[in-house]
């Protein structure tokens, strides 16, 4: 669905780019992570994507459509949340979505339906302008879908959005790509890559460090530890076993027979501290 | 894309009604109208007026109404209270021998005091219009040339209210962030653009013909009147467009606006006041040639092949400011 070759990208029109030579194809009905920190060239790489940017270096098609010579039809295909919301504030939630779907050239969904769906409903009257700042969020990701994209590129979808509200916006991705949406989700927030993606790819300074699956990269770079907690004597102990040295598999299983438990966690790595021992870079 | 156009421009112009300032600049045109109104003597309301002692000489009555519009009241009190009023009644009041005497206020223009005396005279020697041998020839020019100034230049300040309404409609899409959302979505640049424009088009006609029809301007030909408004709303909606986009602020962006006033003005300006050898000064500024049509057009007296030159002038310039000024809005828009 989307395939990026050799793309480049400058601000000033010279050698400094803000994205340097990446590479990267997207399978129809995947979820790719695009990770890094601020300024590592994450939305200029959606900018161009979308065509919001001009494209100056490099291959990009998306969705069929070649983005060097973009055409309006591509955009009947595509819906993007942005971080910053951007609806009109002076029209309601409502009007926005209704405005936004007669822009289209293809079967667009009902404008209530979305709203009940991010849970606007009772609220979809009142001026844009007067929602807080999680509700426009939350109208913004509406909007993204009025058209039935084929590819949802979403920016920080719940950046913003209490934990109850962020888990219903996982869902409505979860399930939008089980009917066959392909979603390009850029974020830096690695607990939502962690549990929303197929495979990320983490940028650091315009370029693509490395792209896999996150399973794959915990079994590469996690430690295969198990850490316990446990009583002995009266006396509350920690202690570390590795799960793939024989006699520290023995001693765990004494731990658990002799003592009494109190909590026990693998100790696989994190996506964040992936990112930290590859690119040598935080997040932030 | 056209089906696109308008929904652009139905959102600019529902948003628009419902803010303060867009609102206001909508309805300025008609509190134009209405100040025009006040302030220049209507086309009909040029009638001398008389106020007669009702029934005490028919004949008198009878050739007054002729040449005036005559009121009748029943005593000379009344008739004394009527004159004092603000309006430029006269009266013609019998004398105590059987002569008679014109009572004023004092501040009627001479010309009308003048007229009464020689209405009174003729009916008092019985002359009437086959006494007459004079015969009428005028220049066309009825209506007052202070009220068609005042329209002309109010014609051509609603084509700049037009221009700011854009200004204030980018400044608003720029602080909501959402022109990337319309780029997202299957509308050219050069259709959002286009539809951005009709609002720019649209409050300057219509509130120009709203004028005119208030000022009693109901028998001219009105495709003249759209086609010289319709081109001088280009130069105001390109304007419109790089105050938005070089503005975050509304107020700034519609002061700014104002600019547009001085090349405006000064044509009104310079195509009244100036010798015809410094006329060419002006030929640069759209402005003057959208007076000059705008002129012909208020006096019914332009042909077609007149104002299809005067619109084309306006046109022209244009187009090269358009030229000049299209990469930035474009890019400006981006």
């Amino acid at each position: 669905m989307i395939k990026v070759k050799n793309l480049y990208h400058s601000y000033s029109n010279d050698e400094s780019y803000a994205v340097n030579d990446i590479s990267f194809e997207i399978e129809k009905g995947e979820i790719f992570g695009f990770l890094g920190p601020s300024g590592a060239g994450k939305s200029t790489t959606q900018n161009i994507l979308t065509g919001l940017l001009q494209l100056q270096k490099g291959e990009v098609e998306v969705a069929g459509f070649d983005v060097k010579h973009i055409k309006n039809k591509m955009f009947n295909k595509i819906g993007m949340s942005f971080e910053q919301s951007n609806v009109y504030n002076k029209m309601s939630g409502l009007e926005n979505l209704e405005f936004y779907r007669k822009l289209f050239d293809v079967k667009t969904r009902e404008p209530m339906e979305l709203i009940k769906m991010v849970g606007l409903d009772g609220k979809e009257k009142i001026k844009a302008g007067k929602y807080s700042k999680g509700m426009k969020h939350r109208l913004t990701f509406a909007r993204s879908m009025i058209n039935n994209p084929e590819i949802w590129f979403l920016d920080e979808p719940t950046t913003g959005l209490d934990p109850a509200i962020a888990a219903n916006i996982k869902d409505i991705i979860k399930e939008e790509n089980r009917k066959g949406v392909t979603v390009f989700l850029t974020t830096h927030n690695m607990f939502i890559a962690d549990e929303l993606c197929d495979r990320v790819a983490f940028i650091v300074d315009g370029k693509i460090r490395l792209i896999d699956s996150p399973k794959e990269l915990k079994l590469r770079y996690g430690e295969k530890l198990v850490e316990v907690e446990y009583f002995r004597n009266g006396e509350l102990l920690k202690d570390r076993f590795s799960t793939v040295v024989e006699e520290e598999k023995n001693q765990l299983i004494e731990v658990i027979k002799k003592n009494n438990v109190q909590t026990m966690h693998t100790k696989e790595a994190t996506l964040e501290e992936i990112f930290i021992k590859v690119t040598g870079r935080g997040l932030v | 894309m056209i089906r696109k156009i308008f929904l652009i421009f139905k959102r600019d112009l529902i948003v628009s009604t419902r803010n303060f300032i867009t609102m206001y600049i909508i309805v300025v045109p008609i509190i134009f109208a209405i100040i025009i109104n006040v302030f220049s003597p209507g086309i009909n309301d040029t009638t001398v007026e008389i106020v007669l002692l009702k029934g005490e000489n028919q004949a008198q009555e009878d050739f007054f109404k002729q040449f005036a519009k005559v009121e009748l009241l029943d005593t000379i009190e009344a008739i004394e209270e009527r004159v004092i009023k603000r309006d430029n009644i006269v009266a013609v009041l019998p004398h105590k021998t059987d002569d008679y005497f014109i009572l004023t206020q004092g501040n009627e223009p001479e010309y009308i005091v003048d007229y009464v005396k020689y209405l009174t005279t003729f009916e008092h020697f019985d002359i009437g219009m086959e006494d007459s041998m004079a015969e009428i020839v005028d220049y066309g020019r009825d209506l007052p040339p202070l009220k068609k100034l005042m329209v002309n230049a109010a014609m051509m300040f609603s084509a700049v209210l037009g221009g700011m309404v854009i200004a204030l409609n980018i400044v608003e899409e720029k602080t909501d962030n959402t022109i990337s959302a319309i780029h997202l979505s299957p509308v050219s640049r050069l259709g959002f653009i286009a539809g951005k424009s009709l609002i720019g088009v649209f409050i300057p006609v219509v509130g120009t013909f709203l004028m005119l029809l208030i000022t009693g301007f109901k028998d001219i030909n009105y495709f003249h009147a759209f086609l010289m408004v319709a081109t001088s709303c280009i130069i105001s909606i390109l304007i419109g467009f790089i105050e938005g986009i070089n503005n975050d602020d509304v107020m700034t962006a519609a002061g700014n606006m104002k600019l547009l006033f001085l090349p405006l003005f000064g044509s009104v300006a310079g195509a009244e006041l100036l010798a015809e050898k410094w006329q060419p000064l002006f030929y640069w500024n759209p402005f003057y040639w959208t007076y000059k049509g705008n002129n012909l057009v208020l006096s019914d007296s332009g042909t077609w092949i007149d104002i299809l030159t005067y619109s084309g002038l306006v046109l022209g310039i244009s187009m090269l400011v358009f030229m000049v000024l299209a990469p930035k809005i474009r890019k400006g828009l981006e």
